[in-house]
């Protein structure tokens, strides 16, 4: 509690205390104690209930018209004094706190009025019971015009009872139109208001509505010329007592409803697969009419569940929308009822637990997504490598393998004929030699295909001029990279352009290509261009997609860019740590 | 002595042909693949088919369908199964419908021609002819039956080798320089030792040491 408050507070006490001296010494009632109690009572309550919302919402103005009210209701209770000067400021202030009241019935939850209607019936109300009351005092001896056994009126100027009666009568015509007006305002707006507002609001509507018709009572009773007695005051006066009491159990609701945040996080981190995300939230805002609408960034609109545009209620409405963001971006929105904006601590509570969830939502989403994709590109990475197997295999068979058989063979038919003509094996022999020659150069061609030998010695540089140099169309490559880098980063770059080159033969009818290779803060950048008819894609047979996925199990990107008759460019970035 | 000849490698057929020529067998017909060979062997009726395992159209074992189809309908054709690899399990397979007259050798075995001469003229007698290395890879098989062949003697282990291979008894003595007597003492302690049921058909007996060795 700050100075400030205890300041307030200490103000509060003691005209609370003063104004039950003031009734327990009075010289005209019977009933002093029940007087004093009665009256301390509602002030303390006023005082302790403001100060408790105060503390609680510095932003809420309730608190501090609060305690305004428990001091002008203490002001009030002067009017029993039997001193003439103190007597005389008791009557002349005693409506002050019905203003204060009235103020804080239009203007609750907030404590602010909201619109121009109500803060003319506001100040009509100040008008009609504060400078009316002391024209009405000027015309009127203490005793017996204005109560009984009163002390006598300083502010009497010369007395008239007629003048006196006429500004009485007008004096609570209008304070009842006023009060009239303003039930009228409060129960259009319990009727406009939304389940979630009612429900914040019900204690204190019961207890005000009670009020306000009681007070509506006692000022047409006093005008009348109080056929009902004191019947009217007396309900007024309990309504009075128990309005404080109203407000804060609203405030402890309030307090409830921020726990039910706490709920909202189990709920969320426990849910179910079948509670949607909207219902756990309208659950802890209470609010079964929520709407949950998603952001769609590519649009820039809101969109519902299914994706289908949302519909947004109008401004001023009493549906509104409040932004959940995510790092500073949109990422969705609660269209909620107005009156939780009253809870901005619920609001924005909720808020954040939404962001959370959705952030969840979003990262499961993405990790599934990838997940999927990983598991494609190993399969399909399997896939190749088996592939690569069985053409490895098919190849020694049929080539290097055979060659080999018919050069046994050969050397069988040489060895059987040199023993009985030496001259007839030498043809032989030399068919097992070139035989064997051929068998050599498919298993340099076959190993080749493998890994290439010019890149395990002389890097990517030289391996891609071998490349070019061997290329269907004339090649013009430019590398800036001089020293090695790691080899599978090397093997994947070569047989991306070997298998780019060979695309450009089969598909591309280009008259000339250009290869690209240079290293940028640790990244391999490869690009080949070539001039033919475009129109390719990752997939689609030609190879791509396999050095995708080699270049993207590198960490790398692999991009093609195609469009019909402008030629193609593939290029890959492929990190070199 | 007439043979036809199947392997979808021109320059092998043509080698073997000239090899077979060489030791004086005649060769009657060449075919690139499976339907090829069974259309040369109805036409031409030759005393040996010699198989390449892997042809067209699949490339995989159409040598060993062809095989099939021919020891069905002229159980007595010679077949000489030759391959790049030889697999046990196509052995037992190839023997499993009756070992008369079938051999399967890797194709390097060819380039001794006293050993192709002997190997078409043993499977065209009705003889067996398995290569060696089927049966070390048998023997050498870390879950093969090695306590019971460890119970085998050096001697032994040579003896079963050579019968696996499908030698006779007489083939035997006359590789390991023993006599008749003795390849049949061996024989018999071999079969006793491995629970074998006897057997004194050459042919046959390939089979049982095949799947027992297959098997276990």
């Amino acid at each position: 509690m700050r100075l400030t408050h205890a300041s307030v507070a200490a103000a509060a006490v003691a005209s609370t205390l003063g104004a039950a001296w003031v009734a327990l010494e009075t010289d005209r009632s019977s009933h002093r104690v029940l007087l004093a109690v009665f009256g301390a009572v509602v002030s303390l309550s006023f005082a302790g209930s403001g100060l408790h919302a105060w503390i609680r919402q510095p932003r809420n103005r309730l608190g501090p018209l609060m305690i305004l009210i428990s001091v002008a209701w203490s002001t009030s209770m002067l009017f029993f004094a039997n001193g003439a000067l103190v007597y005389t400021i008791g009557q002349a202030l005693r409506p002050l706190f019905v203003v204060g009241l009235l103020y804080l019935l239009l203007s609750f939850p907030t404590g602010r009025l909201a619109t121009t209607y109500e803060r003319t019936l506001v100040g009509s109300m100040l008008v009609v019971l504060l400078p009316l009351q002391i024209v009405w005092m000027l015309p009127a001896e203490g005793d017996p015009v204005l109560c009984k056994g009163c002390p006598r009126n300083l502010l009497e100027v010369q007395r008239d009872d007629h003048l006196t009666h006429v500004i009485g009568a007008f004096q609570g015509a209008a304070g009842t139109l006023v009060l009239f007006a303003a039930v009228v305002v409060l129960v259009r707006r319990w009727r406009a208001s939304g389940a979630a507002e009612r429900r914040a609001i019900a204690p204190v509507a019961v207890v005000g509505g009670v009020l306000m018709v009681a007070a509506v009572l006692v000022s047409a009773n006093f005008a009348a010329g109080s056929p009902l007695g004191f019947l009217p005051l007396l309900i007024a006066w309990c309504a009075f007592a128990v309005l404080p009491v109203a407000i804060v159990a609203m405030l402890v609701q309030r307090r409830l409803a921020r726990t039910a945040i706490a709920g909202l996080v189990i709920d969320l981190g426990d849910r179910p697969k079948h509670m949607a995300l909207r219902d756990a939230l309208a659950r802890a805002l209470g609010d079964p009419s929520l709407d949950l609408v998603y952001w769609a960034a590519e649009t820039g609109r809101y969109v519902d569940a299914q994706g289908g545009p949302a519909a947004l209620p109008d401004a001023g409405g009493a549906r509104v929308v409040t932004a959940v963001q995510r790092g500073g971006e949109p990422a969705a929105a609660l269209v909620h009822d107005r009156a939780l904006l009253e809870n901005p601590e619920l609001i924005d509570s909720v808020c954040a637990a939404a962001a959370l969830a959705l952030e969840n939502e979003r990262l499961q989403a993405e990790l599934r997504s990838r997940l999927a994709e990983l598991q494609a590109s190993r399969a399909r990475l399997v896939e190749a490598a088996d592939a690569e197997r069985v053409r490895i295999e098919r190849d020694l068979h049929d080539g290097a393998q055979q060659r080999l058989v018919s050069i046994a063979m050969a050397l069988g038919l040489a060895e059987a004929r040199f023993a009985h003509d030496a001259e007839a094996a030498r043809p032989i022999l030399r068919e097992a030699r070139d035989g064997l020659a051929l068998a050599l150069e498919e298993l340099r061609e076959l190993s080749r295909g493998i890994l290439p030998g010019i890149l395990t010695e002389r890097g990517l540089t030289a391996a891609l001029g071998e490349l070019s140099n061997r290329a269907s169309v004339p090649v013009r490559l430019s590398s800036s990279i001089d020293g090695r880098l790691p080899e599978h980063v090397e093997a994947a770059a070569y047989f991306l352009v070997s298998e780019a080159l060979a695309n450009v033969a089969k598909h591309s009818h280009a008259s000339s290509a250009r290869i690209h290779a240079s290293v940028d803060d640790g990244v391999l950048a490869v690009d080949i261009e070539d001039d033919g008819i475009g129109g390719a894609a990752i997939g689609g047979g030609s190879g791509l997609r396999g050095l995708t996925d080699r270049v993207e199990a590198l960490g790398g990107r692999l991009t093609v860019s195609s469009p019909p008759g402008r030629g193609t460019v593939v290029r890959a970035e492929i990190p070199c740590a | 002595m007439r043979v036809v000849v199947a392997d979808d490698s021109v320059i092998l057929r043509e080698g073997l042909a000239r090899l077979l020529q060489e030791v004086g067998v005649e060769v009657v017909g060449l075919a690139g693949d499976g339907d090829e060979l069974l259309a040369l062997v109805e036409e031409l009726q030759p005393d040996v088919a010699i198989v390449d395992i892997r042809m067209p159209p699949t490339h995989t074992d159409e040598g060993l369908q062809a095989v099939r189809k021919i020891r069905e309908r002229w159980p007595g054709m010679g077949i000489l199964v030759l391959s790049q690899y030889v697999r046990p399990s196509y052995a037992v397979e190839l023997l499993s419908g009756g070992s008369e007259g079938v051999g399967y050798l890797l194709k390097d075995r060819v380039s001794d021609l006293g050993e192709l001469a002997s190997s078409v003229r043993r499977v065209a007698e009705g003889g067996s002819v398995l290569d060696p290395s089927v049966v070390s890879q048998l023997v050498s098989r870390p879950n093969g039956p090695r306590a019971l062949l460890e119970s085998l003697s050096e001697r032994e282990v040579e003896v079963l080798a050579a019968m696996a291979e499908g030698l006779s008894n007489k083939a035997i003595g006359e590789r390991l320089w023993i006599s008749g007597n003795t390849v049949e003492k061996h024989v018999k302690s071999i079969f006793g030792k491995l629970q074998l049921p006897a057997s004194e058909d050459d042919h046959r007996r390939v089979l049982a040491v095949i799947r027992f060795l297959d098997a276990s």
